[in-house]
């Protein structure tokens, strides 16, 4: 199937959207999905997998096991993922971290959350995210020149790098 | 209940909307794609529960919709008012809805992810939208065990959401860049800012009505409040360029003729296919913000967007229609409301 968009290259990514009232299909090649803004994680996977594949040719004696390690959760096995470009579970993330991970690098940049915890959330994560805030507070109030609360604020943060 | 998109808002002749969105998961379900139809009942059972049980002033505002009772073009028009994705209507076996009264809030359950909480509010307003989100957030949070790791932040169906799972959006309407040409030398530009413009009607290179989205594509390793202020930043730059291109074209007669011809249309037109509909309303609505047009209050012309989209069209008048039936009844829906905005030439006599 050709791309709708160019017309040339092979389509690899299929987004669904509405024309006229009806539900329909674009389809996209890569080059095109990225110049309109589609995240193209198939093709991203597809070239790690590739490389994942090219490892293990190399000889490995781990091929094998590694090749068939399954998630114990859902039943995913890393080729699953990344011929679906869908992850199966939150448990998914941990067995495959490492084999995700280069393609996590590549479409963020970074590999460290940095934002909202989730009440499940580790006391460690919780505790580092906590003194961040109240160190912002203390640089606003500072700048306010608020010192009473800046005060308050510096005690606060004393007493959790204590107890940390 | 006045909908969202009845209004207008800051920056309102460029941004017609801002779009907070998260992606939650729970912890001890598999995600959708791995789901048969009878666990992702469960699901939406307990997401519905924890909403509408839940301890929040807007948990008696919310109605629930089983997506599988809604006839085809009842759920078309849901994704024409923005209200869910093409996705989520494509196959809408175990999946529901949560739709607060005034369609400004709306929770999918079992799109790509169990949960997709989504704010919309009429303007630029990011903060006021992120607001309300993160309050149904932090409440789903308290009753359900939502996937979170320490490192990757909330866990997702795609990697692309990991991390804080928001998708902050802006709809932005740009005919003047568009007809300038400009918009692929600016979307090259975004993209390397970790932002992604894109048509909101059409791929091509020029969407219908010149409306087009854009939002934050990075997730992960950047904090909420740092992702909307960049994407805000660089939404104000936008509008800076926009309503210049605008203020230059407008020295052309044949964009003002243009202007003028799509306001004649609105008002005696008969027939009206969508695609011409939102040419014209575009043109129109780029003439109220340039003053050529008398000042017709932009959220008429919001609301015409979405009211003349074929599936919200049909669901309005209650009945399937052929697309000429479509097209009449499409101008009729547009004539008689333009026809209702000749005040402002009394307004000049009175003056
Ligand atoms: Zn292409
Ligand atoms: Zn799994």
């Amino acid at each position: 199937m050709l791309c709708q968009s160019c017309g040339q290259n092979q389509a690899t990514t299929h987004i669904k959207t509405i024309i006229n009232g009806e539900l329909a299909e674009v389809n996209l090649c890569r080059e095109c999905a990225q110049k309109l803004g589609y995240n193209s994680f198939f093709g991203n996977f597809g070239m790690d997998f590739d490389k994942f594949l090219g490892s293990l040719m190399g000889g490995n004696e781990s091929r094998t096991l590694k090749s068939r390690k399954r998630c114990n959760c859902c039943g995913s096995t890393f080729e699953d993922i990344a011929k679906s470009g869908k992850v199966g579970c939150a448990n998914c993330y941990d067995i495959f971290y490492d084999e995700l991970l280069p393609s996590i690098q590549r479409i963020h940049g970074k590999t460290v959350h940095i934002g909202k915890l989730a009440k499940s959330a580790g006391s460690e994560v919780k505790m580092k995210s906590t003194l961040a805030k109240l160190k912002e507070e203390l640089t606003a109030a500072i700048k306010e020149q608020e010192f009473e609360k800046a005060a308050k604020l510096r005690d606060q943060i004393k007493e959790l790098e204590a107890k940390g | 209940m006045d909908k969202w998109y009845n209004k207008s808002g800051n920056e309102g002749d460029v941004v017609i909307s801002t779009r907070i969105r998260f992606a939650r998961n729970l912890k001890e379900y598999p995600f959708p794609c791995r789901l048969n139809d009878e666990t992702k009942c469960k699901v939406a059972a307990l997401v519905k529960d924890a909403i509408l049980n839940g301890n929040s002033a807007l948990a008696s505002r919310f109605e629930y919709i089983q997506m599988p009772e809604l006839t085809q073009e009842e759920a078309v028009s849901l994704v024409e008012r923005h209200l869910v994705s093409p996705e989520f209507i494509s196959d809408r076996q175990g999946r529901g809805l949560l739709l607060l009264d005034d369609e400004s809030v709306s929770v999918m359950i079992n799109e790509e992810d169990h949960i997709r909480i989504q704010v919309m509010h009429q303007g630029l307003d990011l903060a006021a939208a992120y607001d309300i989100a993160d309050k149904i957030d932090t409440l789903l949070d308290e009753r359900l065990n939502f996937a979170f790791n320490d490192k990757l932040g909330y866990l997702t169906q795609c990697p692309t959401n990991l991390g804080t799972g928001m998708r902050a959006s802006l709809m932005l309407h740009l005919p003047g860049l568009q007809q300038s040409k400009a918009m692929n030398r600016i979307a090259s530009t975004l993209s390397k800012l970790g932002l992604v413009l894109r048509g909101m009607y059409g791929e091509g290179s020029e969407p219908k009505g010149a409306l087009y989205q854009l939002s934050n594509q990075v997730t992960l390793g950047i904090s909420e409040e740092q992702a909307m202020s960049n994407l805000r930043d660089v939404a104000l730059q936008l509008v800076a360029q926009e309503r210049e291109a605008r203020n230059n074209l407008t020295k052309n007669i044949e964009v003002v003729d243009a202007i003028s011809r799509s306001y004649g249309l609105s008002r005696y037109a008969r027939l009206m296919s969508n695609e011409e509909c939102m040419k014209l309303l575009s043109n129109i609505r780029f003439g109220i913000a340039t003053g050529i047009i008398d000042k017709i209050d932009f959220d008429i012309i919001n609301r015409l967007m979405i009211e003349t989209q074929p599936a919200t069209l049909m669901k309005n008048v209650g009945k399937k229609l052929s697309p000429s039936e479509r097209d009449r009844i499409r101008a009729d829906v547009v004539r008689s409301t333009m026809l209702k905005t000749n005040i402002p030439n009394n307004r000049r006599l009175e003056n």
